[in-house]
């Protein structure tokens, strides 16, 4: 695959939310407020179930939106009084909490915010919940571009990426369902290591898998040394950089995996070809790994999107 | 397969490490005065940021303050803990203030002087300040960060016992770090729920909550790990569990439906019932609701049987995301000690319930004790421990 990167000038395709999200709480809520609620609901008309058991969201920087109005806020107002309504909704968690309001859910609810690897995270978690016999778990990762309060330019070491937003959710469940199921087999996440390749392979043999068998491997990359070295592994013609789609965001890797299952659900992809097991390697802060492993394989457990 | 927990370590405003901590408990002291920068009642850390750098042997960069007051908390826990391959091993810290401390500096710097000279500077995300302490304990591999509010510390204990439980993890340092910030100052105070005075949790006469900070860890571990680090329980972590109020993104159901959920779950996984609980340890913020809608929710699990019960945020204040993970080292000091904790500040029941807390450290035989935390987003998490 011929790299390219993500057009400056591309922009977020949004729905219309009022198809998911009354007047009165849509006037209120920030980007990624909207994004995760209008995914969530999304998935739920989807799938067949009334409720999810639980709801996990990974999120880098939160509802960054509205911590930076409270900050400026506070600026205004000078010691003197201030509103709170920015301030409420601007803790990690309000996304999660505001999917379990609007659906009126009492499950499980649990937000991880561990930068690059926040979506792996969760979406561990969610796997976990399964196994532990939860039926059906919503998960998503989503982040808002504000970048005035965190440098993360600085963090990737590119002064030029493009940073962008976006959402994307899953419903998991480990109720077998008709058709061309997806499975997803496995999720590791890394942080704070120095031989990702390897940590790579130790991961995909721990999944009686061995690299020969991934047919796809999307990735995100902000090393130029450590693409040379993936891209001599794997092979160019096997290598897909999903950032020439998304952009960048800290949980941009849940794209990755919506992309990996369409792609699972449609084959042949008329580039990729026929393509049965997929790898998302997400190395986009270079010390930090995330792997999803996907396949249409029988496992325990499945995805119904 | 049981989770022990065999490390403890806390920083707050009534004690530096948990020995000092304990005396404070013990001798009703606490560390919640009229702040001078700040104005309102908090409960501080009494040492800046400058000390923080010195007794952690850092060098002098520009760490954020849950950094500072995670690393001695977390060091104390971990103790002679080492690296070991036989171990699986894991760090999940919690934050909702994360860099916030340094970011507001800046950016507020930044603003009023309209340059972007200390742009540089600014310390990051959340997940940022973990992977900090995560480097000066050595750990690397499974790194996590939980932000759910003010239920936070208690979710990150909980998922080092589900990972453990699980077979994904042997070892687990587990809890939460946050400092006081110009922005939650300012945040809650914008709510109008703070106490003038130091908070009187479940009391008649009420009036709000002080903030507070520090930061708490625990070490969990099982059988396995255990046998190789010869280390000694001081409890076990046999109950758990998180469920959802979705009744108001900040004030808490008059039933307190997601309290009770949680508290039932989490004793249905113990194996056990209400009437096995010696002593509970209360979200109890002093806040006029909370104090009302937990209230309602522990009559609902133990009906006319309720056992001894306290907050004990009248000595450390509410220390947001670190508090279910202080609170959960004060459980384990309670059944290490077999006593009770004590209610700061209670002179009148709630006319609604008549419910009188603990107000001493009592000695007591203590075999199971519950912990609660309810964050913003009606996030609502429940632990319970055992004697070892």
């Amino acid at each position: 695959m011929v790299k390219k990167d993500i057009d400056p000038s591309s922009v977020l395709l949004t729905p219309d939310y009022a198809e998911f999200i009354p007047a009165m709480e849509r006037r209120r809520m920030s980007q990624v407020q909207k994004m995760s609620i209008a995914c969530a609901m999304d998935c739920l008309h989807q799938s067949t179930i009334a409720q999810p058991d639980a709801i996990i969201v990974g999120t880098s920087m939160g509802c960054s939106i509205n911590i930076k109005n409270f900050l400026d806020k506070i600026l205004e107002a000078n010691n003197g009084p201030l509103s709170p309504t920015s301030f409420i909704v601007s803790t990690h968690n309000t996304v999660a909490g505001q999917i379990a309001l609007l659906m009126k859910n009492h499950g499980y609810n649990m937000t991880y915010t561990q930068n690059s690897l926040s979506f792996e995270q969760s979406l561990g978690d969610a796997m976990l919940c399964c196994a532990e016999g939860l039926k059906n778990v919503l998960v998503g990762g989503a982040d808002e571009e504000e970048d005035s309060l965190y440098n993360m330019r600085e963090r990737l070491k590119n002064d030029k990426v493009l940073l962008t937003s976006g959402a994307s959710f899953f419903i998991l469940s480990n109720i077998r369902r008709q058709g061309n199921a997806i499975n997803l087999i496995d999720v590791g996440s890394f942080g704070l290591i120095k031989n990702t390749l390897e940590t790579s392979l130790d991961f995909l043999k721990a999944n009686n898998t061995t690299d020969l068998e991934i047919d796809m491997v999307l990735y995100a990359m902000s090393e130029k040394s450590k693409l040379n070295e993936l891209t001599s592994f794997f092979g160019a013609e096997r290598l897909f950089d999903y950032q020439e789609i998304t952009g960048t965001y800290y949980t941009n890797s849940a794209f990755a995996m919506n992309y990996a299952v369409d792609i699972l659900s449609n084959r042949p992809h008329p580039i990729f070809g026929e393509v049965k097991t997929v790898l998302v390697y997400n190395n986009l802060i270079p010390e930090n790994l995330g792997l999803i492993l996907l396949g249409t394989k029988n496992e325990q457990d499945e995805i119904a999107q | 397969m049981k989770v022990f927990v065999t490390g403890i370590g806390v920083i707050s405003a009534v004690g530096l490490n948990a020995r000092e901590n304990l005396h404070s408990l013990k001798s009703l002291r606490t560390g919640i005065h009229k702040s001078a920068q700040y104005k309102v009642m908090i409960g501080e850390v009494p040492l800046n940021n400058e000390q923080l750098l010195q007794i952690n042997d850092l060098p002098d960069e520009d760490y954020s303050r849950t950094t500072l007051l995670a690393l001695p908390a977390a060091k104390e826990a971990w103790g002679s803990n080492k690296n070991d391959s036989r171990i699986r091993t894991g760090l999940i810290s919690s934050t909702s203030v994360g860099g916030m401390d340094r970011t507001e500096k800046y950016y507020f710097q930044s603003q009023v002087n309209k340059t972007s000279d200390n742009y540089s500077l600014m310390i990051h995300d959340n997940g940022r300040t973990t992977e900090k302490l995560a480097e000066e304990l050595g750990i690397s591999g499974h790194i996590s960060t939980i932000s759910t509010a003010c239920s936070s510390g208690a979710n990150s204990i909980m998922q080092g016992a589900r990972l453990i439980e699980g077979n994904i993890l042997d070892r687990v340092i587990a809890g939460g770090s946050e400092p006081l910030a110009t922005f939650d100052i300012k945040g809650f105070n914008s709510l109008n729920i703070y106490d003038n005075e130091i908070c009187k949790p479940f009391d008649e006469k009420r009036m709000g909550l002080n903030l507070g900070e520090g930061a708490a860890f625990v070490v969990l571990e099982n059988e396995q790990s255990i046998s190789i680090t010869g280390n000694k329980p001081l409890c076990i972590l046999c109950g758990w569990s998180n469920a959802t109020d979705a009744f108001h993104q900040t004030a808490s159901s008059p039933d307190g439906k997601g309290a009770y959920l949680a508290m039932k779950n989490a004793l249905a996984k113990a194996g056990i019932s209400p009437d096995n609980i010696n002593y509970i340890n209360a979200h109890g913020t002093g806040t006029g609701n909370n104090d009302l809608s937990e209230s309602m929710a522990l009559k609902n699990i133990f009906g006319d049987a309720l056992p001894s019960f306290s907050s004990t945020k009248g000595f450390t204040g509410h220390t947001l995301a670190a508090a279910g993970a202080i609170e959960a080292v004060y459980c384990t000091l309670s059944l290490v000690s077999q006593a009770t904790l004590p209610n700061l500040n209670f002179s009148n029941p709630m006319s609604e319930t008549g419910m009188m807390p603990e107000t001493q450290f009592r000695p007591a035989k203590i075999d199971y004790v519950l912990s609660n935390s309810f964050g913003f987003g009606g996030n609502c998490t429940c632990l319970i421990f055992y004697k070892y």
